[in-house]
């Protein structure tokens, strides 16, 4: 099949690419992903249960949870999104050709970019939709953690006879370990760099002969785009310790090929307390949009006059 | 177009974008890092340590996950007395959530107080090993935390943890000059005071600390002044006693008993409150002009002979060298 011929097209490319999606998303959800919830359920209240003990004065009094269910429920929701997007997407396309939907629908007048951006777009919708009920439970699960933590603290505190201001204090305090603005812009963060995966998954289904050489080849750019920064580094400042041409070049092509997944670890500072203005979570969308327009235009052209 | 052809392009565009959009990247992870919102790179020691598959769990993005586990790992090492690897896996922990007060808290605890406490009674070893193994134990502990605040020097517990073991009476051998340990305990303090968030005690704590440094009164005095006429939450027997001592240091005429009473409110209290103080040997508080309001006050109070503090022995200092010999 190829799409040399000019075929004449009814309706908007948005129409027929949230169709494409929604077909997308209604394939996964049958593939009974949202079992995850459940798994991902039991870990969050799980690790409220791992309260150490302690030799922290009132003022400390449980906040470890605290951090504990961040840290847990974000790694989890990390190894779900990131999993899922690169397996979803990878299945997506063989699975189209071995139940020959993909001829029927490349045989409409469907632009071949109008199916891969609905595929992609289901994918990430389902990314999207399990993150945010995620979150959502890891908000409630962290917020009544927090009043619990927060009450057992004013309680010590009223009884040792702190000053109103300090007892206010540790309650802010405390508070700054519970769900926050800084929280639900890493757990975007995470799903920018799901979708970042999911599109370059997309590509290299386009060409790829097998699911498991994607989910393969996939997995091995995540793990390596965690170093681009380094291999950036070191074309940009290296030179003092005597590296070779050799060296430099290697890292240059490593820093021009590969995304950068490490500024998304963003996120672990966001675990530890730290505040993620909305200006860094705006530049990383940024850098998020690129790669997924730059990896869906690519995978277009690779897909476009793909025979079958 | 051919697949090779389709390739070539896909490449010379990849590596021209890639041109443009690396000083956008690498000004944002410097940016980010400025922010503190990127850790700095993994040291190769901590790779080592936590084996190839939780790095790369950890390069992933999930250094905090990591964390979280390892701590539950050092907490059965705790259980089991193996105090190397406590110390050992805490250094992990720190390097991978470095700014995670718990794991700085709980790791120098760990190694300055359980771990020293347990050499100190720990038969397997000669007094002169036992003694070693406390003193390291508790300087490792202050080192692990020295180097908690330097990665976070806003963090007003971490400097009240270092104030407070360099106060602690149970440690005073493990550090070689005592007036150089106030000293640095009171700046501890007075460090954790200044990031704004501390909690009262603290520079109450930097007092204690502050009175107990020979050549730095009038300072302190000074700070009781100012935490004297904050109200009465600072007026603790401790602080008091304290303030008159360094009252009397100042002005050695002073009349002790008077400002005493004054003090403390009636003569009862204040004998009793001077009483405590007397006995606290262990605490090194200063004691001048205490002895001098006492008698005058066992004199007022006409308490027995036989009852007068002043009178009988003073408690035995704790001898932590029977304890590394028990």
């Amino acid at each position: 099949m190829s799409t040399a011929t000019h075929i004449p097209q009814k309706g908007s490319h948005t129409g027929r690419i949230l169709i494409i999606a929604t077909h997308a998303f209604t394939q996964l959800v049958r593939m009974k992903v949202f079992y995850f919830l459940a798994i991902f359920a039991i870990i969050t209240i799980a690790s409220n249960f791992f309260n150490l003990p302690q030799h922290e004065g009132p003022e400390s009094v449980g906040t470890n949870v605290l951090s504990q269910i961040k840290g847990w429920s974000f790694g989890t929701m990390h190894i779900f999104s990131v999993v899922l997007s690169i397996v979803a997407t990878a299945l997506l396309l063989p699975k189209d050709v071995e139940d020959r939907t993909l001829y029927t629908i490349l045989a409409k007048p469907v632009p071949r970019f109008d199916y891969l951006a609905g595929k992609l777009l289901g994918v990430m919708l389902l990314i999207f939709i399990s993150l945010a009920l995620m979150d959502g439970l890891m908000t409630l699960v962290l917020q009544i953690r927090t009043s619990m933590v927060a009450k057992e603290q004013m309680e010590m505190a009223t009884t040792l006879g702190w000053p109103q201001r300090e007892i206010d204090a540790l309650r802010a305090e405390t508070f700054s370990n519970g769900p926050s603005w800084s929280m639900q812009g890493a757990v975007i963060a995470v799903f920018l760099r799901a979708s970042i995966m999911a599109s370059l998954a997309l590509l290299i289904s386009t060409f790829s002969t097998s699911t498991l050489f994607t989910t393969i080849v996939s997995f091995m750019v995540y793990f390596i785009g965690h170093f681009q920064a380094d291999a950036r580094d070191v074309y940009l400042h290296g030179g003092q310790a005597g590296e070779g041409m050799i060296a430099k070049v290697t890292s240059l092509l490593f820093a021009l090929v590969l995304p950068d997944f490490q500024i998304f670890n963003v996120i672990d500072a966001v675990i530890q307390g730290e505040t993620m203005p909305i200006i860094a979570l705006g530049k990383l969308t940024l850098v998020a949009l690129y790669y997924a327009m730059f990896f869906t235009i690519a995978s277009w052209f690779i897909f476009s006059d793909k025979e079958f | 177009m051919k697949l090779w052809k389709k390739s070539v392009v896909l490449s010379i565009a990849l590596l021209a974008l890639g041109v443009a959009r690396m000083p956008y990247e690498a000004g944002l992870t410097r940016e980010l890092r400025d922010a503190r919102l990127l850790p700095s790179a993994l040291d190769i020691g901590t790779v080592e340590k936590i084996g190839q598959t939780s790095a790369a769990v950890a390069f992933g993005g999930l250094r905090t996950l990591i964390a979280t586990f390892l701590n539950l790992r050092a907490f059965t090492y705790f259980t089991e007395k193996r105090w190397d690897d406590v110390a050992d896996t805490y250094d992990t922990i720190v390097d991978l959530a470095p700014h995670t007060r718990y794991y700085w808290d709980s790791g120098y605890w760990h190694i300055a107080y359980n771990a020293a406490s347990y050499y100190m009674y720990d038969s397997t070893l000669a007094p002169v090993r036992r003694k070693e193994a406390w003193r390291t134990s508790i300087l490792k502990g202050r080192s692990f935390l020295e180097r908690g605040i330097r990665n976070n020097p806003d963090d007003w517990v971490l400097h009240a943890d270092l104030g407070y073991l360099l106060s602690d009476p149970n440690k005073f051998p493990a550090f070689k000059d005592q007036r150089e340990t106030f000293s640095a305990a009171a700046d501890a303090y007075q460090k954790s005071a200044e990031t704004g968030k501390a909690l009262g005690y603290v520079r109450r704590f930097r007092f204690y600390a502050l009175a107990r440094v020979e050549g730095r009164e009038a300072q302190a005095l000074a700070l009781a002044r100012e935490l004297y006429a904050e109200g009465t939450k600072n007026r603790t027997p401790t602080f008091l006693s304290l303030l008159l001592v360094l009252e009397a240091h100042e002005n050695p005429s002073m009349d002790t008993t008077a400002r005493a009473i004054e003090l403390f409110g009636t003569p009862q209290k204040a004998y009793s409150a001077l009483s405590g103080h007397w006995q606290r040997i262990n605490e090194r508080f200063p004691i001048f002009g205490i002895a001098e309001a006492m008698a005058t006050l066992e004199n007022r109070l006409s308490i027995p002979e036989k009852d007068r503090v002043l009178n009988q022995p003073l408690p035995a200092p704790r001898n932590l060298e029977k304890s590394f010999n028990e």
